[in-house]
């Protein structure tokens, strides 16, 4: 570490593979979300409300595209009540309405699995349903189990957060190549 | 260079690689295994439509329907190595009158089979996680539990409409779905089409019907009386 800090060089070289790693981070998540049309394409489980099914931290693949199909009822998709940012992933209860290239639908939600009734009272004030704009994943598509369960982690205990973000960094900076 | 650190890092990245090819192959695995479920019966068996309350929670009185349906089908085959469980549901569905780009879709009863190998992570009582338990016989998979046998079943979900109108209402048609929940891999949501070893769902649909008029619990009340 002295020795990088006595060659100039050198550090530049490792800030700038500490910049890299950090960059195709960002990118392959940017090129995942365009892909699959979502803003975030892999989300965490955060509760239990959709046990057996998924665990809180497992990891779910989303895909937010109608290329064939329309979104049915029964899929299980990641939608965000409105002014709030704690996506909520349940299944389709039931689905109303009309729909066209861009649909505006009417909908209605459900954890079917722990509490077995709509999830209207999670919805904001005034809000009976949600439309399709609502959705970030209309279903899910890809399910690992307890990988994301680091997140939840780090998000429960922050001063993990910063050891972490200290290992990190110790690491780049000891990596001598 | 081979520091401690360094092989830490090296170790810990192999491990992933490792997990995640193998993660890869069990949900590949799948594709490999075929799936043909099949459905014998779907009727229903009793229908009403009624004006109230459509269950405890709702605030205004509107028409509901109730329904009976009897169903047998066999989702055996939806039971492999990687299936965690499998989530049986029958939606009513019908046309709009008015617009033809209406969808109108609710799910009225669901169920949850899970595999011998994820008994645990339901919410059973345990007196039923002893029965599943006791029925699976130390198996980790048993098919069987996949034959769907229902009569006279009542709906678990109230099937209400956002305009409060229901009755009269014509060409309903009940439908069988399904959905594999894998201990990891891919999900599936479309059962309508062959997907190479994955046969489509066929005869999941129920005869079409007409919900009746509405018959008011009073008037009932005093028909059987008289009667």
């Amino acid at each position: 570490m002295l020795s990088a800090l006595g060659n100039p060089r050198q550090a530049a070289a490792q800030l700038m593979n500490f910049g890299l790693i950090l960059s195709t981070a960002f990118m392959m998540w940017k090129g995942l979300s365009v892909i699959s049309d979502s803003p975030s394409p892999i989300v965490v489980v955060l509760s239990g409300s959709m046990e057996p099914a998924f665990q809180r931290g497992d990891l779910l693949l989303l895909w937010n595209r109608n290329l064939f199909t329309e979104t049915s009822v029964g899929e299980v998709v990641v939608y965000n009540v409105r002014d709030k940012d704690i996506p909520i992933v349940h299944r389709v209860i039931s689905k109303f309405g009309t729909g066209f290239v861009i649909p505006r639908q009417w909908w209605l939600f459900m954890g079917i699995y722990n509490n077995d009734s709509d999830d209207t009272k999670l919805y904001a004030p005034g809000q009976n349903y949600l439309v399709r704009e609502d959705i970030i994943g209309r279903s899910v598509v890809g399910y690992m189990p307890f990988v994301g369960y680091v997140t939840i982690m780090l998000s429960e205990h922050p001063w993990m957060k910063t050891v972490m973000l200290g290992i990190m960094g110790l690491v780049v900076v000891l990596q001598r190549e | 260079m081979y520091s401690s650190l360094v092989r830490l890092q090296n170790t810990f990245g192999f491990f992933t690689t490792v997990a995640f090819v193998v993660a890869l192959l069990i949900s590949a695995s799948d594709f490999l295994s075929p799936r043909t479920p099949t459905v014998n019966v779907l009727k229903t068996t009793q229908l009403q439509t009624v004006k109230g309350r459509a269950d405890y929670y709702s605030s205004k009185k509107e028409e509901y329907a109730i329904i009976k349906f009897t169903l047998d089908a066999d989702l055996s085959s939806l039971f492999t190595w990687n299936t965690k469980q499998v989530f049986a549901y029958v939606t009513a569905e019908w046309p709009s009158a008015q617009n033809n780009n209406a969808t109108n879709q609710a799910v009225i009863w669901d169920t949850i089979i899970t595999a011998p190998s994820s008994d645990h992570l339901g919410n059973f009582s345990p007196s039923k996680l002893k029965r599943l338990r006791k029925s699976a016989n130390g198996k980790g998979i048993d098919p069987s539990r996949g034959k769907l046998q229902l009569k006279n079943q009542r709906l678990k979900y109230p099937l209400t409409h956002p305009t409060g109108r229901l009755a009269n209402t014509e060409d309903v048609q009940l439908k069988l779905h399904y959905n594999v929940q894998p201990w990891v891999g891919f999900l599936s949501w479309n059962q309508a089409q062959d997907w190479g070893k994955w046969k489509a769902l066929k005869n999941g649909l129920s005869k079409k019907f007409t919900l009746p008029a509405i018959k008011v619990k009073e008037q009932a009340k005093k028909k059987t009386t008289r009667a």
